[in-house]
């Protein structure tokens, strides 16, 4: 969708991503679009060399979410969601639906 | 002139920009950098966060800091003369969503440097306190605050539109009780 402004369609699914949930990691979003870990990985490095994302660590894992202080955010956040919002509807409900209670180890279901 | 190993952050910062500024590269200082020259280093920084006001390719940037004997390591500019290490933060040069439009010009014996005025470095300072909750920039802003002259109600203005009002009068109870 904004692929061909963004110039990568990683790109475009990695800010449509941490834009629905807030926060993500570079292994999530891969298994989410059932894409190659490194593509995902290039492209949040991109975003975070560009001032656009922030990064914390968690024990080994690296968490990206937007920075609260980039110059275009709000901008940015708006074509986003726009984007979003054009995406079929079974799309855009499993993109925005996030568990968010505990689940216990190993359960079966 | 004075070698690199005995520049302090300022000088060097000047150095390092009237160099890029000769070769029609014109950038301003940002981030810690700035905190340290405004409080005469009482919070040291080794980092030079240099933004560039316009598009230059990136080879040019790097040839001329190869030229002063910088070389790239990851996303920064090192020299083994010194500790301070540089780097090209993406751009605008923008303090919450406004862009920076009034810079401070200081000139030290190894040239020119252009750096964020004492008021705009408190408020890039604040902005981390405020988004973050970082208490070393909140620290930061406040020695600026003690040893510049700072337009508090510009401050002030600034807080209120970032929706932090509430810290900022925390803030400033804070400066009245130490000045």
């Amino acid at each position: 969708m904004l692929e061909n402004i963004l110039g990568s369609k990683n790109k475009e699914r990695v800010l449509f991503y941490i834009e629905a949930r807030n926060e993500g990691y570079a292994r999530e979003i891969a298994k989410y679009y059932r894409v190659s870990l490194s593509p995902i990985q290039e492209q949040l490095d991109k975003l975070e060399t560009g001032g656009i994302f922030v990064n914390k660590k968690a024990g080994k894992t690296i968490i990206y979410s937007f920075n609260p202080r980039f110059a275009f955010l709000k901008e940015l956040k708006v074509l986003i969601e726009k984007a979003i919002s054009f995406l079929p509807d079974d799309e855009k409900e499993r993109l925005l639906i996030v568990r968010r209670r505990p689940r216990k180890k190993n359960k079966p279901l | 002139m004075k070698k690199i190993r005995d520049m302090t952050i300022g000088e060097l910062a000047a150095f390092v920009s009237t160099q890029l500024s000769m070769n029609g590269i014109d950038c301003t200082l940002t981030g810690g950098a700035c905190i340290s020259i405004y409080t005469n280093n009482k919070y040291e920084s080794f980092d030079l966060d240099f933004i560039e006001s316009g598009q230059f390719p990136q080879k040019k940037t790097e040839d001329i800091l190869n030229g002063i004997g910088f070389y790239k390591e990851n996303r920064y500019f090192k020299n083994k003369q010194t500790k301070y290490f540089i780097e090209f933060p993406s751009g605008p040069l923008s303090i919450g969503s406004e862009p920076v439009e009034r810079y401070k010009e200081m000139e030290f014996e190894t040239g020119k440097l252009k750096l964020l005025t004492p008021t705009d470095s408190v408020k890039d300072r604040l902005a981390a306190y405020y988004h973050w909750d970082d208490k070393q920039s909140l620290e930061q802003a406040i020695l600026v605050c003690l040893d510049q002259k700072i337009n508090m109600k510009e401050i002030e203005k600034f807080s209120a539109d970032e929706g932090m009002i509430e810290k900022f009068n925390v803030i400033k109870r804070r400066l009245l009780n130490r000045k």
